[in-house]
């Protein structure tokens, strides 16, 4: 599946009440925005907690449910916070916000690191079940987000192993049968795909 | 909802400071680019003379003319890119492209010129020290960007400081062919080579000042 496709099924979706919904969403996060310039905190608070739980469904239907997903959504609210003098009323809050959120994600995703605590909280579940967590888990695409989904097989598992499973690069390239340099060829173009996939990501 | 993230929420909304209101960034771009310019022009001219038939030749021949517009074209429609890349969503792919465009189709002139120049080569004017000049004048103005586009939220910092770097280096290349002698080998290797090192500049120093992982 293109990026192009991806962003045609989003926009085919958009019932009228959604894009009601989407324009008045609009409306209010800016003017929260502007308020929140002016320094009002509980605009600031409420226009942080809805953002969230958007950027929060944003992800997980990209990139699937994962642990990552929450430190992302929190380090998107501290980057909005960074950059809240930047947004101009005079434009949408959406595409504004939306940029920030495309990009901490990848992020993100590429500063995942094979660290200790990923690997042991998927070891048992490997060792449990090594054969259903070679195929099972990486082909469940109820699990994995749209954007996940659409990468090629070979870069899906690549990013699903190292990134989101959290296995050493030595890890997952044993597993997969593959040198060490070819995995991180395979997931330094698929962090380059889905990349591009995001920033053709219609939100 | 995430006990976590109401408590990153809280702690982001108490105290919240005013803001200024968000810079008319094309406005700022332009300012830089002007003042830039002027500052390039005023300390080119201060530190040495420039080509005695340089005005002549911009007057006389169109494709010299044309040649120079090109670059400043290039250099402001790049100035716009840059400064618009310092706020998120405000730089479209598009604009990006038609600064990267215009850039290249200004410098594909000094490459045909190997072939065909616009002007016929001559020593007329040399300075002597083009190359150093052409570097060194353009670290102030990348500078002030550098510091002006910290100031907003550069979502690639390091390729917009590059691209800050870039557009320095040029405005003295750029000045150089009216300056100093004409002819297009040397204005590829004395004056857009060193200019072109400036955006490295830019980059490494963007590189050094970037956010370490987990600062706020």
């Amino acid at each position: 599946m293109n990026a192009a496709s991806l962003a045609g099924r989003s926009s085919q979706t958009m019932t009228a009440a959604a894009v009601e919904d989407y324009t008045s969403d609009e409306r209010r996060w800016a003017a929260l925005m502007v308020s929140a310039q002016s320094g009002h905190e509980a605009d600031y608070c409420l226009l942080l907690t809805e953002v969230s739980k958007v950027i929060h469904q944003y992800l997980c239907s990209r990139f699937g449910h994962h642990d990552f997903i929450e430190d992302c959504v929190q380090e998107i609210l501290v980057a909005i916070h960074q950059a809240r003098h930047t947004y101009d009323s005079h434009r949408r809050f959406r595409p504004w916000m939306f940029a920030i959120v495309r990009n901490k994600a990848i992020d993100s995703l590429r500063r995942q690191r094979s660290h200790h605590n990923a690997l042991e909280r998927h070891r048992e579940e490997l060792m449990l079940d090594t054969e259903h967590s070679n195929s099972g888990h990486l082909e469940n695409t109820e699990l994995r987000g749209r954007l996940i989904d659409a990468l090629s097989p070979q870069y899906r598992e690549a990013i699903t192993l190292t990134k989101i499973n959290g296995l050493s690069t030595a890890e997952a390239a044993a597993q997969l049968s593959i040198s060490e340099g070819a995995l991180k060829v395979r997931v330094h173009r698929a962090i380059g795909r889905l990349k591009r996939l995001v920033q053709a990501d219609t939100p | 909802m995430n006990s976590d993230r109401d408590d990153l929420i809280g702690a982001l909304s108490a105290g919240l400071q005013p803001v200024k209101p968000a810079p008319r960034i094309d406005r700022i771009a332009l300012l830089w680019f002007a003042g830039s310019a002027l500052y390039v022009i005023a300390v080119t001219q201060l530190l040495g003379p420039i080509r005695s038939n340089a005005l002549a030749q911009l007057a006389g021949e169109p494709r010299f003319l044309l040649e120079t517009l090109s670059g400043v074209l290039a250099i402001a429609v790049t100035s716009l890119v840059v400064f618009r890349a310092g706020i998120p969503g405000a730089l479209t792919r598009r604009f990006a492209a038609f600064g990267a465009v215009l850039m290249l189709v200004w410098l594909s002139n000094y490459i045909v010129g190997l072939v065909s120049p616009a002007l016929d080569p001559s020593m007329l004017g040399k300075r002597p020290h083009c190359v150093w000049e052409t570097f060194i004048y353009a670290l102030p103005p990348l500078a002030v960007g550098f510091v002006l586009v910290r100031r907003l939220y550069p979502l690639q910092p390091v390729q917009t400081a590059m691209c800050i770097g870039l557009v320095a280096g040029m405005m003295p290349a750029l000045y150089m062919q009216i300056a100093c002698m004409y002819g297009a080998g040397h204005i590829l290797l004395l004056h857009i080579l060193p200019g072109l090192l400036v955006a490295l500049v830019g980059a490494a120093t963007a590189w050094i000042c970037r956010p370490r992982q987990g600062e706020t």
